[in-house]
């Protein structure tokens, strides 16, 4: 009997705080309508030191706040199970526009867009638009197209290498056309792709790069993997003559690096600022932003030493014809 | 006697509880941060609003369940750490059920996936069973083994056979749980796991079965000499304990997830041995701990974003949790301590009268 | 398939496998003298992510990866005390203990890398060991490279493999050691001081675990993210099943499932048509089907896993 009172202790110890804290929040919640400051939020699954996606989609925020004076917050390291929560967390402390770095957060973002109609959502990498609802798509052709073209024509072994993280649609677009414009510069190179099946098992990176080397020579990488693109680039650095394409952030403009010949800069910052403009004003939702070569949201990094100017001018002619439509018939 | 023992079970599991949070607190202080204004946050998280108080019964209910398969091992002596897999297993059969029977009504549906869901954990849980028994293999690193299997596979499934659309993930149920009690909207699921806790608190002290299951448990020996069917025991235990947490990742599909992806299942079952342990083993014990635990995860996320301070705190005062209160248990049960107590109780009986 | 019988190939082949099973060696061999006392410790996955922790930020700071080992030992120790702590001087359950450290101990890890480095766009890199060549030895054709061309930790952890055979079957304190684990009792009654072997034991097996922690972010890769273990600490416990206790067996497992994990990853380059996920099963797989077939009843040391009282008689 003893034991049923102390069991109902036990509850009541835990719901009176939560009573005492509806009831104190009740006012808090709530921000003052007039001189609003907006905020933005992201969530991630991957950490955003990550040096790739997770980093890239933080910085874009951050830029895009800076312009437009919103206020950021984020959490990551989210695990699937906690996407709508976090965002749920989001919506209720009046956050105006949450953004969601990738396509996996799709049914989530349609689950908690549906129960808070007043709070915006930009989704990138989407292809959902309703009333609060924004899809943000970079062309991931492009980027594979781009990617392939400059590989190969820097490739001296025909032998180059792709390194995916998960599965993703726009991961297997971007592999297609890494090899489709490859082939196109350079008709006798040979891809080779892996899987690492994960964004941060930075030691995976570590071997898929070293067996691609000691199986097929591959001397030119391209990932889209975050954490585990850190790892291939460690071991192409142990080599005199082997390089690596970063991506969505210009790598060479943030750190030095002998591996790194260019990056496939993704510029999402301008993108999300543009949603930023449409929370403002108003006029959010019901719209997919694109991201491709001809609005600027693509572009081409920095160069590094190793790339000679004839393989660089090869390559910015091919990128005119990647932005014209006609390098691939 | 018998309420001393209970009031210090109860209390150890308070006390600890208190011990993290206030070590938790200075950890908090020491990197700037408010303390006061961070647990607020935390409980704000929790219980601040309606559909906040509702996500903590979602988030607690795969714990309930996971719980619940390890305490009812555990009571049988043995250590089912092989509740992740079980859990996913009962999820992939569900979701294959579900995809595969269409075309019947969606509540027929429903009850044949967590049937199948159970099927599959039970089966999942018989493979670490008959090793020890027949081999007499340790069950943990055959179950921890067995974990990784099912994640891998899981894995598969969604990325290949059973994918659907531009991300890895499966295809979502049709047959999904209800939220109940509008505008609280407490899960279905939640619901199911506190019946389940209620059977098998009834089973486990109140039939002869239940009883049996508890002796093996406690003293193998004497139980072999009772003319037990020890072995017999220790199978249905693993398949129970399989079956239940295979229950757990079919409610947590049709309930909350509704698709396979990455990450489906992530943690519940080491947790569930830490849950099933503080609450002394007991269902119902089991129960409030799991929801703590959910209060604690759903919260973090919160105080994160109203603090600006990691989640990791929140993990680290989870995980100090369960330090403090294995730590505790084993302090009082020490015999040194016991005579203590006993000396106290010998003491009052003797003024008391 | 003409790939496979490059002998380049192989030779890569083998060197990733002693790379791969290196921090699983040292990790197994922590738990092996620990089960020898008698206590089965699997919070070994924690203790290698605070060790992890440590020797990443240590190397950082100091530029030394020698340091980060060292500083790697240490945490690992300090964290495993708690263990020992509560499991030996408290009694409380070893299993669910481990647990709690491998819950504990990563959570720690992350929020003081958190702390320390805020948030970056690169991932933060500190400096590797470099490799130190046997001179004679790394010169020979093919095995030379993969058995003598490593950083020191990996001739350290090869090292490790005889001196414990030697210390468990031919000393006298190894002897003692090996009593504790069986018969806790009898060995108290002959002068041996159970306790104070069960710390030791403890304090051995952190400092290994920590520093097969530290070798993942000081001569493996050279950052640290908080998924760096991986469940390495798991593996290793399955080796020392496998290994049957023994040193030499333990090294044998270590080096299969280094062997696999290694295979694994080529095979996917190879093969790129099977998905990856069946292929990374076969290092459990492999482990499931031995220890179904070969595993022998109760072959641990026979009082694993028992807390030690002393009153008790």
């Amino acid at each position: 009997m003893k034991k049923k009172w102390m069991a109902l202790v036990l509850t009541m110890i835990m719901v009176i705080p939560g009573l005492v804290a509806c009831g104190a929040t009740g006012t808090k919640a709530t921000t003052t309508a007039s001189a609003k400051t907006y905020k933005i939020a992201m969530i991630c699954d991957s950490t955003i030191s990550d040096g790739g996606w997770g980093a890239a989609c933080y910085n874009a925020m951050v830029a895009a706040a800076k312009d437009n004076g919103f206020e950021t917050q984020y959490t990551d390291g989210i695990s699937s199970a906690d996407f709508a929560s976090s965002m749920r967390s989001y919506a209720d402390l009046g956050f105006d526009l949450i953004f969601a770095p990738g396509n996996q957060y799709t049914d989530a973002v349609k689950e908690v867009a549906a129960d808070y109609p007043d709070v915006d959502f930009a989704l990138l990498n989407g292809t959902v638009e309703t009333k609060n609802i924004a899809s943000i798509l970079p062309d991931a052709k492009q980027i594979g197209y781009m990617a392939g073209a400059l590989a190969g024509l820097m490739t001296k072994t025909n032998s180059i290498g792709f390194i995916g993280g998960m599965e993703l649609d726009t991961t297997k677009a971007k592999l297609a056309c890494y090899e489709a414009a490859a082939k196109a510069v350079n008709p006798a190179v040979t891809v080779n792709s892996a899987y690492a099946g994960s964004f941060s098992d930075t030691a995976k990176g570590k071997e898929i790069a070293a067996s691609m080397i000691s199986i097929n020579d591959v001397d030119v990488m391209f990932g889209d993997a975050s954490a585990v693109d850190s790892g291939a680039r460690e071991v192409l650095a142990g080599y005199k003559d082997k390089y690596d394409i970063g991506q969505p952030s210009d790598l060479l403009a943030i750190q030095k690096s002998d591996v790194v010949i260019c990056s496939v800069v993704t510029d999402n910052a301008t993108m999300l600022g543009l949603c930023m403009k449409d929370v403002m004003a108003g006029t959010f939702g019901n719209k997919t932003v694109y991201g491709d070569l001809s609005n600027g949201a693509l572009s081409v990094g920095t160069f590094s030493s190793a790339v000679s100017e004839d393989v660089k001018t090869q390559y910015l002619a091919a990128v005119e014809k990647i932005k014209a439509g006609t390098f691939i018939k | 006697m018998n309420t001393k023992n209970n009031f210090i079970k109860i209390a150890v599991p308070i006390i600890a509880i208190i011990c993290s949070f206030l070590v938790g607190a200075i950890l908090i202080a020491c990197i700037g941060g408010n303390p006061i204004e961070a647990f607020s946050y935390l409980f704000r998280g929790a219980f601040g609003t309606a559909s906040n108080i509702s996500d903590t019964f979602v988030k607690a209910t795969p714990l309930i369940f996971t719980g619940l398969a390890a305490t009812f091992a555990y009571r049988c002596g043995v250590f089912n750490l092989g509740a992740e897999g079980q859990f996913v297993m009962g999820a992939v059969a569900s979701i294959w059920i579900s995809t595969t029977l269409t075309g019947i009504p969606a509540p027929l549906q429903l009850v044949i996936s967590i049937v199948g869901g159970a099927i599959a954990g039970g089966l999942w849980g018989v493979i670490p069973g008959i090793l020890k028994i027949t081999r007499g293999l340790n069950e943990m690193i055959v179950s921890i083994m067995l974990n990784y299997v099912a994640i891998l596979f899981m894995g598969y499934l969604y990325s290949g056979p059973l994918r659907e659309g531009s991300v890895p993930q499966t295809a979502s149920v049709t047959a999904r749980l209800a939220r109940l009690f509008s505008p609280i909207r407490i899960p279905a699921g939640i619901i199911i796991a506190l019946v389940l806790a209620a059977v098998i608190y009834y089973y486990l002290f109140y039939t002869s079965s239940g009883f049996k299951l508890r002796t093996v448990g406690l003293n193998r020996t004497a139980a072999e000499y009772n003319g037990f069917p020890v072995k017999k025991l220790i199978l249905i235990s693993f398949i129970v304990s399989g079956a239940i947490a295979g229950i757990g990742g079919s409610v947590e599909l049709h309930g909350t997830q509704f698709r396979l992806m990455s990450g489906f299942g992530e943690g519940y079952g080491f947790d569930g041995v830490a849950i099933a342990l503080i609450g002394q083993l007991n269902p119902i014990g089991t129960v409030l701990v799991a929801y703590l635990f959910a209060v604690l995860r759903k919260g973090a996320t919160t105080m994160q974003v109203g603090t600006g301070l990691p989640t990791s705190v929140i993990d680290i005062i989870q995980a100090l949790v369960i330090v403090f209160a294995v730590a505790g248990s084993a302090f009082v049960n020490l015999p040194k301590i016991r005579q203590v107590f006993t000396n106290l109780t010998g003491k009052s009986k003797k003024e008391g009268k | 398939m003409e790939a496979i019988m490059n002998v380049n190939f192989i030779q890569e082949l083998l060197l990733s496998m002693v790379r791969m099973a290196t921090p699983i060696l040292i990790v197994a061999l922590a738990e092996l003298y620990s089960e020898r006392a008698g206590m089965v410790n699997i919070g070994l996955d924690g203790m290698m992510a605070f060790g992890a922790l440590a020797g990443f930020l240590t190397c950082y700071i100091t530029n030394n990866p020698y340091l980060g080992i060292l500083a790697g030992a240490i945490c690992g120790i300090l964290v495993n005390m708690v263990y020992a702590f509560c499991t030996i001087t408290l009694g409380a359950e070893q299993i669910v203990y481990g647990m709690a450290i491998n819950i504990f101990a990563p959570a720690l890890a992350s929020f003081i890398y958190k702390i320390y480095f805020g948030i970056n766009s690169t991932l933060i890199s500190n400096t590797l060991m470099s490799a130190v060549p046997i001179p004679f030895l790394s010169k020979i054709p093919v095995l030379g490279p993969v058995l003598f061309n490593h950083s020191p930790i990996v001739y350290l952890a090869y090292l490790l493999v005889p001196f414990t055979y030697v210390f468990f079957n031919k000393t006298k304190a190894g002897l003692n050691f090996k009593a504790v684990g069986e018969f806790p009792k009898a060995a108290e009654s002959l002068g041996i001081n159970v306790i104070r072997k069960k710390y030791l034991a403890s304090i051995i097996c952190g400092g290994l675990a920590g520093i097969g922690g530290a070798y993942l972010t000081t001569c493996y890769i050279g950052t640290y993210s908080d998924g760096v273990v991986s469940g390495r600490g798991f593996i290793a416990l399955s080796a020392v099943i496998f290994g049957r206790w023994m040193p030499g067996g333990v090294l044998l497992a270590a080096l299969l499932f280094g062997f696999t994990d290694a295979l694994q990853l080529r095979m996917q380059v190879l093969n790129s048509g099977t998905p990856y996920q069946l292929l990374a099963m076969i290092p459990y797989l492999c482990t499931l089907f031995v220890l179904a077939f070969f595993g022998i009843k109760k072959a641990g040391p026979k009082a694993n896993g028992r807390p030690f009282f002393k009153e008790e008689r």
